[in-house]
């Protein structure tokens, strides 16, 4: 999962329509019209936008809306909040291991 | 600093403790006390082997009623004895992905100020646009801010 994410948002053109949705709801025709490149192309990109559970589709008659999903953005870098936690309890711990270590002698001891 | 470091998901965590440097910093390359302070509070023990060079590897296995058997490996980029440590940092948190630890052991008084600086690394796909990441991050953060 997490590689489909950072696969998706290798791609300069995908991480604009990411930047343009997480602005609001669009839909793939008004997508296209900022991009120099053809209404099949952007569509290809949301496609895989798409599958990496980025964006979600809503289809209402002819109309396609789309709609940035930030979760898996969250989860791509949820390990950071883990190791923030982890780091914080094991340099406390180094510090009460070193402490409780006591000088070397010959060590200044201030 | 370069640019893309810069651009990649990042976080520092400091620490003083009241301990020459030249003992904190041997703490972190020496199996014996990596047992006893590298293991979350809840483990029952841990099983560390290091091959303290750079290109040398060290393999961490904490143990625990929690989560059984973790483990986290990773290999030496840095050694440099009192001052900077770097090493790649690999485990189930991190989706088996490699990141980058980097710790700068600062002199203070009698005592030390530790740096430590986990950095993510995306896919090699990924290599290049990393400046992308912060970016998306922040669009998220105001998207999800104003409701």
């Amino acid at each position: 999962m997490l590689d489909q994410v950072y696969g998706a948002l290798a791609d300069p053109t995908r991480r604009a329509i990411v930047g343009i949705l997480a602005e609001g709801e669009a839909n793939v025709g008004g997508l296209a019209e900022r991009f120099p490149i053809s209404l099949a192309g952007v569509s290809k990109h949301v496609k895989v936008l798409e599958r990496a559970g980025l964006v979600d589709r809503t289809v209402l008659g002819r109309e396609h809306r789309l709609r940035l999903n930030p979760e898996p953005l969250r989860e791509a870098s949820a390990w950071l909040e883990h190791y923030r936690t982890f780091w914080d309890t094991r340099l406390g711990a180094l510090e009460a291991f070193l402490l409780k270590q006591g000088p070397r002698p010959g060590e200044d001891r201030r | 600093m370069t640019e893309t470091d810069e651009a990649a998901p990042v976080l520092v965590v400091r620490r003083e403790i009241l301990v020459p440097r030249e003992r904190v910093f041997q703490a972190w390359l020496d199996s014996e006390s990596l047992a006893r302070w590298m293991r979350p509070g809840d483990s029952t023990h841990a099983t560390v082997s290091v091959d303290p060079r750079v290109g040398g590897g060290f393999r961490i296995v904490m143990e625990g009623p929690t989560h059984g058997a973790v483990e986290h490996r990773g290999e030496y980029l840095a050694i440099e004895p009192p001052s900077l440590l770097s090493f790649t940092w690999i485990s189930r948190p991190t989706d088996h992905r490699p990141t980058v630890v980097t710790i700068e052991f600062h002199e203070q008084g009698a005592g030390t100020e530790l740096v430590l600086t986990h950095r993510g690394l995306p896919a090699k796909a990924v290599e290049g646009h990393r400046r992308g990441w912060t970016d998306i991050l922040r669009l998220v953060e105001e998207a999800l801010t104003r409701g």
